[in-house]
């Protein structure tokens, strides 16, 4: 028979069933302590939370082996794993994780405000053994994750447009995983923060909601580049209005008009960074209103696909600025009519109202404003981004960023306020400034 | 003359209250074994715990007890996350005792109530629980310390009057 591996079993660390340890002391008493978390690092090492300094603790500093016992919480099969302390990692990507984590079954628990996560002291995995004893038959397999996975590597492989790229990744992972909430947010590289530019099975769309690094579930997954599941409802890692909150607290500019979309009674929460060739792009976010919606093989199949997202996503820009092409100069005034749309334009933080109503500020504001401005003085309707990029009045703040990321954000904005005047594709590298109204700009500040 | 036990009225009773129990043993080179009981029985005294195990389950932890007789046993209420842990250097195997089964028996149920209450099918904890009759064995120590071991700060503090 092969011997199990830890692979085999992770599923079973998580869940309602606490782990059990024993270690034994320098002069031979040995110890029984209950775990609230078992993290599996990778086929070899697990990591466990050191919350209190405790006999478990004093026990596996003085002598490292240590007995696991865990429970898989669908068939209830045992297991029994002989492990070796190697370090305590206090900061980085598993710290994070599990200190998220934690919060969630703490808060399971209730025992918030007790479990604090103080290290994450990582054992090599020196043997697994089953235990004999009844088991129950293992839940129907919900759907094959790999199929999954491979179904929308491929149609995510097969878009060569930006919006189609966000609109078909949020589409497959509905179809494939049965995810009814998603969001895609963009690394905003100047401000430190992720903008909204897609989401699906929300009321609101959010486009252009944003999120600071490091905060929340997403935040965090984004700045440590790791993904963060949470398995329980919980209030430490809201991604709402309550980290929206610290983060103005702490003296970070956000956009504070636009909410992020959430759901009320969220259980599950899933944040994966979305990454290509080194760098950070963005992240990808599902939450469901079930407990434990989201297990390891869910996270290594969503790791999967915001792979593959990321290498489009960095591709589509690259060839997007390579084939960005100026603008025909010949441009005529589409016929207009109907009161006039006003645009109030804030000097200070490009933030941008059509009438009454926000539409957008900052990179996006700005763009828009000297869209409209160039209408006003010439005419002009047809734009590429390569000039826009060029353009010294639009103030990209980083030569990365993703211009066509932001026109994207701002295209959505004016269709969901449909206030007449809209963005619109019309042809690679280039887009039409559309009004069926007449515009005028009033400056503020 | 010994003084009072260890164990007192309370405890006894919260230790036969149908809780989840575990006992651990060590090698001659400190190796730790872990191990779920599916009982606990107090002598009438309160000075001997007696822990009802799986054998097949039970990897070295026999030889080790017959070796060197050093036991870590700890109790616990799901519901609550009580948890009492109790050590002893004498811990020795015998074949459970006559009442032992009927004991067993209502204690699981007490056990299946507990964590049904939030939830639970109940076919998990007695899964959980079950096994052979003929593989039980029962495992009995004095215990020599008793510690708090509710998660928390405190801990790991040593017992004082049972809680």
């Amino acid at each position: 028979m092969r011997a199990l591996t830890l692979d085999a079993i992770r599923e079973g660390l998580e869940g309602d069933f606490p782990a059990t340890m024993a270690t034994c002391a320098a002069d031979g008493t040995p110890n029984c302590a209950y775990l609230s978390q078992v993290e599996y690092v990778d086929p070899a090492h697990v990591a466990l939370s050191w919350q209190f300094f405790n006999k478990t603790r004093r026990n596996v500093l003085e002598n490292p082996v240590a007995c696991l016992n865990v429970v898989d919480p669908r068939t209830i099969a045992r297991y029994r794993l002989v492990i070796r302390y190697l370090r305590t990692e206090t900061a980085g990507p598993l710290f994070e994780r599990m200190k998220a984590r934690l919060a969630g079954i703490a808060s399971h628990t209730g025992m918030t405000g007790v479990f604090r996560l103080q290290g994450s002291d990582v054992y090599r995995v020196e043997s697994i053994e089953r235990l004999p004893g009844p088991v129950l038959p293992p839940p129907p397999e919900r759907r094959s994750l790999l199929a999954a996975v491979r179904a929308c590597a491929q149609r995510i492989g097969a878009v060569a447009d930006l919006q189609a790229l966000l609109d078909t990744a949020l589409a497959c992972i509905a179809e494939n995983f049965s995810v009814e909430h998603a969001l895609i947010l963009l690394r905003d590289p100047a401000g430190g923060r992720l903008y909204t530019v897609a989401s699906r099975g929300y009321p609101d769309s959010g486009v252009g909601s944003e999120i600071p690094l490091g905060h929340g579930v997403i935040g965090v997954a984004a700045r440590e580049r790791t993904p963060i599941r949470i398995g329980f409802a919980q209030a430490e890692y809201a991604y709402g209005r309550a980290v929206r909150e610290s983060a103005l607290r702490e003296g970070i500019a956000l956009e504070t008009e636009i909410p992020l979309p959430g759901l009320a009674d969220s259980r599950s929460q899933l944040a994966v960074p979305i990454e290509a060739f080194g760098e950070l792009l963005g992240a990808l976010f599902v939450e469901a209103a079930e407990d434990l919606r989201f297990g390891y093989d869910d996270e290594d199949a969503l790791v999967a696909v915001a792979g593959q997202l990321g290498t489009s996503l960095h591709v589509l820009q690259a060839a997007a600025e390579a084939e960005e092409a100026p603008a025909p100069a010949a441009a005529g005034r589409a016929p207009v009519a109907g009161p006039p749309i006003v645009v109030r334009h804030f000097r200070e933080n490009d933030s941008v109202f059509l009438g009454g109503d926000y539409l957008i500020k900052g990179v996006a504001g700005n763009i828009f404003h000297v869209l409209v401005s160039d209408f006003l003085a010439g005419g002009r309707t047809e734009f590429s981004n390569r000039e826009l990029r060029l353009d010294p009045r639009v103030r990209l703040p980083d030569l990365s960023d993703n211009l066509e990321a932001r026109l994207l954000l701002l295209s959505r904005r004016l269709a969901e306020r449909d206030a007449g005047v809209r963005i619109e594709k019309s042809g690679r590298g280039r887009f039409r400034l559309a009004l069926s109204r007449p515009v005028e700009v009033v400056e503020v500040g | 003359m010994p003084g009072a036990p260890l164990v007192d009225e309370e405890l006894a009773g919260f230790l036969q209250s149908g809780v989840s129990v575990h006992a651990a043993s060590r090698g001659a080179t400190l190796v730790p074994c872990l191990v779920r009981g599916i009982g606990c029985r107090v002598s009438p005294d309160r000075r001997r715990v007696t822990i009802l195990l799986l054998r097949p389950q039970c990897g070295p932890m026999l030889a080790d007890f017959a070796d060197n007789g050093h036991i870590a046993f700890v109790a616990s209420r799901p519901s609550t996350h009580r948890t009492v842990q109790l050590k002893g250097t004498d811990a020795e195997a015998h074949a459970p005792a006559p009442g032992d089964r009927a004991l067993v028996k209502a204690q699981h149920e007490a056990f299946v109530e507990d964590v049904s209450r939030y939830g639970y099918d109940p076919g998990l904890p007695r899964t959980l629980l079950g096994g052979d009759w003929e593989d039980v064995v029962a495992v009995t120590f004095t215990p020599t310390a008793a510690f708090v071991q509710t998660p928390g700060p405190g801990a790991g503090a040593p017992l004082e009057g049972g809680r």
